[in-house]
C-alpha cells in the first residue's frame, strides 16, 4: 500500500500533496487500478495530519475520477490520470540518470542542473505556446 | 451544520483585580481539532480550566457537550483535560493508574492504553515519576483516551516533548479524531505543528477572543496588500486592517474581509497562519487601535 | 472508589497498625506484670483504707507517662499525619484534577476518601483507650481518679472524639492551606489550644457544680471518683481562710488563727479548741462521681460536633474550588 509524507514546510498545502502523491504513484505504476487506498486513519496516524485534510485529498481524488469509496470496504483506485503508461516512467528515469552522470561528469553541480532544467522547461513552453 | 460541541458567549473569570479572561465568545463544531493559541497569560489555562468544569467562571455563560459543565459523572465521563502540569501519582506505576480509571469511570479501555504504551516503549511497572517528560505526557494522554470522552482539552501537552515524541502524540491524538465522535480543543506555541494537524482555530491576546473559526476559511478572509506609502482610509471602509506596516515608501496591510480590493496599487498575496496568527498577536502588544470594536467576535466556518 | 482510598492509604494503615500493636504489646506486657505485682500486695493489705494507697502503684510506674503521652498523643498523630495531607497533599502536587477528571464527582470522591480515613481514626482512638483502660482497671476499683483531667481524658469514649476531631481539623487545614507541613502545624496548635481550652474553662461547667460544706473536725469526701474543683475553709464572717506553705494546720485552718489549745490535740480535741473551730466551716466544690459518664457523653459529644462542622467547611470549600 502507498505511504505519504506530508511536508509542513512546502508551500504545497498537505491536502493537495497527498492528492499529487497519489496521481505520481499512479502515474509511475507504484499504484495499480482496483488497489486499495489507506484508510483515513492510517493516513492520519502515520503524518499526524488533520483527517478532514485527507478527506479532502480524497474528495478530490474523488471528484477527479481516480478513486472510489466502497461503503464498508475502503477507498479503491478507479483508473489512471491521463499520460504515458507506467513504463514510460521508468524509461524515460533511467535515461535521465544517464544524462545526470553525463552532466555530473562534466562538472555541473546540483543547482547548475536544476536551473539548467528550468531554463529548458520554460524554453519547451514557450515553444509549444508558439506552436 | 455539525452541533456544537463548545459554545461560550461573554464568558469571563476575575482573580481579585486580575482579569484572566474577558468576554469570551466561541464556538467549536464537532469533530475538530482546534488550536487554542495565545502569549502566555492570555487566558488559555483559564479556558481551558472552565470548560472542563475546574474553575468557575465569574460572568457569562457557556455549553459544554450540551450542558453547563457540572458534577455529574455522565458529563464528566464525555470530558477530557490534561493540564500543562501533567497530574499524575508519582509513586503509582502506569499499571496502577490504569487500574484507579477502571474503577473510577464507566467507560474504560485498559487494553488501549497497555497496547499504546507497549507500543512506545514505555513500561507499565515503573512509578510515573521515574518516567521521563516525554513518557509521562504520553501516558497522561493514554489514560485520558482510555475514558472515550468526547471532548478533549489539552494544556500545552507537548512543550515537554521531543520532535518525535510531538509527532507520536499528534499523530496519536488525529487518529483518535479520525475514528470519530471526538472533539480536541489543544493549546500550544509550536505553530508549524498545529497547522498540520488542526482544522479549528480559537486566537486569544490580553485575555480576549482574536479570532474563532474554522482555519480555511479563515485564512481565505484574510490577505496581504503591498503598496506604495500612502492613505489607507479606503481600505478601512471596505475592510478591517488588522495590521498596518508602514515605512518610508511602502505601506504592508493585513486585512480581513470578502470585500474585493478593487485598487489596482495594491498587490495582494495570500496569508500564511503563522503569518496571521502574528498579526494579531502584535496588535495586542504594539497596543494599536486597528480593529474596530465588532471585528474579532464573529465566527466562521461553522458549515463543512 | 474506595478501592482507590485504600490504595492510596494502605501504606499508612500499615504503620498505624503496626504502631497500634507495638503499644499493645507494651500494655499487655506491662499492664500483667502490673497486675500481678497488685494481687500480690492486694492478698497481704486490710480491705478499706489501708489498701487505698495500693493505686500509688499504677499511679507510680513509669509506664504512666508513657501511656499518658501516648493516649494524649495519639489524636495528635492521627491528626497531622493523616487528616493535614490528606487533601493538602492532593491539592499541592494536582493529583486532584487526575481523580477530578474521571468520572467521580467531587463530594463522592471526598465523602467515600474522608468517610472511611475517619473511621479508621475513631477506631484507633479508640482501640488506644480500650488497651490503656484495661491497663488501669484493678486502679480504678481502688482509686478511682477518672474524672479527673488528664485520667478522663485517657479512658472512656473522649479518646474517639479527639481521634475524629484531630482529623477533621487535619483534613480543615489541608484544604484550606493545601500544602501539607503548615497545615500539619496548623492541626498541632489548633488541636493543643482546642483541648486545653476546653479542659480549664468548658469543663467544669458542663453541670453546675455541687457545694457541699462540712465541719472541719469530721471532714467530708464525696463517694466515689468525684472530681474536686475547689477545696477550702471559710472563716468566722465567711472569709476564705488562706494557708501559707508548709503552715502548719488543722482541718484545713492554720494553727496561728487557732487557740494554743489546739496545737495539742490529738484523738481528743480540747472544748476550747471545739469551741473555737465552732466557727469554721469546710466546703468542697466538685462534680459528683454520678456524673462522670454525663460529661463522657457532653465532651464526646463536643468534639464531634466540632469535627462536623469543620467536615462542612471542608466540603463547602473544596466543591466549590477552582483547581
Amino acid at each position: 500500500m502507498i505511504s505519504f509524507r506530508v511536508d509542513g514546510r512546502s508551500v504545497v498545502p498537505p491536502y493537495l500533496q497527498i492528492v499529487q502523491q497519489v496521481r505520481q504513484a499512479l502515474r509511475m505504476g507504484l499504484l495499480d487500478v482496483g488497489d486499495k487506498l489507506p484508510a483515513v486513519r492510517e493516513v492520519v496516524a502515520a503524518t499526524a495530519v488533520n483527517p478532514n485534510t485527507v478527506l479532502k485529498a480524497y474528495r478530490d481524488l474523488e471528484r477527479q475520477g481516480l478513486i472510489e469509496a466502497r461503503a464498508g470496504h475502503g477507498t479503491f483506485v478507479l483508473k489512471r490520470p491521463p499520460g504515458p503508461p507506467p513504463g514510460t516512467h521508468s524509461r524515460l528515469g533511467r535515461s535521465l540518470a544517464r544524462w545526470v552522470r553525463q552532466a555530473r561528469e562534466a562538472g555541473l553541480d546540483d543547482e547548475s542542473i536544476e536551473s539548467l532544467l528550468r531554463v529548458t522547461l520554460r524554453a519547451a513552453a514557450e515553444e509549444e505556446e508558439i506552436a | 451544520m455539525t452541533a456544537a460541541v463548545i459554545q461560550t458567549r461573554g464568558l469571563s473569570k476575575r482573580y481579585r483585580r486580575v482579569s484572566a479572561l474577558s468576554d469570551c465568545t466561541i464556538t467549536v463544531p464537532e469533530a475538530r481539532i482546534s488550536a487554542l493559541i495565545g502569549p502566555n497569560g492570555a487566558g488559555k489555562t483559564t479556558l481551558l480550566r472552565l470548560l472542563a468544569g475546574l474553575a468557575r467562571p465569574t460572568a457569562g455563560e457557556m455549553a459544554v457537550l450540551g450542558g453547563t459543565p457540572r458534577q455529574d459523572p455522565a458529563f464528566l465521563a464525555g470530558i477530557g483535560f490534561l493540564a500543562q502540569e501533567i497530574s499524575l501519582y508519582k509513586r503509582f506505576t502506569a499499571q496502577t493508574h490504569i487500574a484507579i480509571g477502571a474503577h473510577l469511570n464507566h467507560r474504560w479501555d485498559a487494553v488501549s492504553v497497555r497496547d499504546r504504551l507497549r507500543s512506545l516503549n514505555i513500561p507499565l511497572d515503573r512509578p510515573a515519576g521515574s518516567l521521563s517528560g516525554g513518557q509521562r505526557a504520553q501516558l497522561a494522554l493514554a489514560l485520558t483516551l482510555a475514558k472515550r470522552p468526547r471532548l478533549l482539552l489539552l494544556d500545552e501537552p507537548v512543550a515537554a516533548l521531543d520532535p518525535l515524541a510531538r509527532r507520536n502524540f499528534l499523530a496519536q491524538l488525529a487518529e483518535a479524531v479520525a475514528v470519530g465522535g471526538l472533539t480536541v480543543v489543544l493549546s500550544s506555541h509550536l505553530l508549524a505543528d498545529l497547522e498540520r494537524v488542526a482544522d479549528h482555530l480559537i486566537l486569544l491576546a490580553a485575555s480576549r477572543v482574536q479570532l474563532c473559526g474554522d482555519i480555511d476559511a479563515m485564512l481565505a478572509e484574510h490577505q496581504v496588500l503591498v503598496g506604495p506609502r500612502k492613505p489607507t482610509t479606503a481600505i478601512e471602509r471596505t475592510h478591517t486592517v488588522v495590521q498596518a506596516i508602514r515605512a518610508d515608501r511602502q505601506t504592508t496591510l493585513l486585512i480581513r474581509g470578502n470585500a474585493p480590493v478593487l485598487d489596482p496599487a495594491w498587490e495582494s498575496a495570500e496569508v500564511g497562519l503563522e503569518e496571521m496568527v502574528l498579526a494579531y498577536m502584535s496588535q495586542e502588544s504594539m497596543g494599536q487601535d486597528a480593529a474596530p470594536a465588532n471585528s474579532h467576535l464573529t465566527t466562521v466556518g461553522e458549515e463543512k | 472508589m474506595t478501592w482507590l482510598t485504600w490504595r492510596q492509604h494502605r501504606v499508612q494503615l500499615y504503620l498505624a497498625a503496626a504502631l497500634l500493636a507495638a503499644f499493645a504489646v507494651v500494655i499487655v506486657i506491662s499492664g500483667r506484670q502490673i497486675t500481678a505485682q497488685f494481687h500480690d500486695a492486694a492478698a497481704t493489705c486490710a480491705a478499706g483504707q489501708g489498701c487505698r494507697h495500693l493505686g500509688g502503684l499504677f499511679m507510680g510506674s513509669h509506664v504512666v507517662g508513657f501511656l499518658v503521652i501516648a493516649t494524649l498523643g495519639a489524636p495528635l498523630l492521627v491528626g497531622m499525619f493523616w487528616g493535614a495531607p490528606l487533601l493538602a497533599a492532593e491539592l499541592d502536587t494536582g493529583t486532584i484534577r487526575f481523580a477530578w477528571m474521571q468520572s467521580v464527582t467531587r463530594g463522592r470522591w471526598l465523602a467515600i476518601k474522608v468517610g472511611w480515613l475517619m473511621l479508621a481514626a475513631a477506631v484507633w482512638g479508640g482501640a488506644i483507650s480500650a488497651l490503656v483502660a484495661w491497663w488501669y482497671s484493678p486502679a480504678n476499683n481502688l482509686a478511682p481518679e477518672q474524672f479527673n483531667p488528664g485520667r478522663f481524658d485517657l479512658a472512656g469514649i473522649v479518646p474517639v472524639a479527639y481521634a475524629l476531631f484531630a482529623m477533621a481539623l487535619g483534613i480543615t487545614a489541608g484544604a484550606l492551606l493545601r500544602r501539607t507541613l503548615p497545615a500539619m502545624a496548623v492541626t498541632f496548635a489548633g488541636f493543643v489550644a482546642v483541648r486545653v481550652a476546653i479542659v480549664l474553662w468548658l469543663r467544669p461547667h458542663y453541670t453546675s457544680a455541687v457545694t457541699t460544706t462540712y465541719n472541719v473536725i469530721r471532714g467530708y469526701t464525696p463517694p466515689g471518683s468525684y472530681w474536686q474543683l475547689a477545696q477550702g475553709v471559710h472563716g468566722p464572717g465567711g472569709k476564705l481562710v488562706v494557708v501559707g506553705d508548709n503552715e502548719p494546720v488543722l482541718g484545713g485552718i492554720p494553727l496561728s488563727q487557732l487557740p494554743s489549745s489546739c496545737a495539742r490535740a490529738g484523738n481528743t480535741v480540747p472544748a476550747s479548741c471545739q469551741q473555737a473551730l465552732a466557727g469554721f466551716r469546710g466546703f468542697i466544690t466538685y462534680q459528683p462521681a454520678d456524673r462522670y459518664w454525663a460529661f463522657q457523653g457532653i465532651e464526646t459529644g463536643i468534639f464531634v460536633l466540632l469535627a462536623a462542622i469543620l467536615l462542612t467547611v471542608t466540603a463547602l470549600v473544596l466543591l466549590r474550588r477552582d483547581v
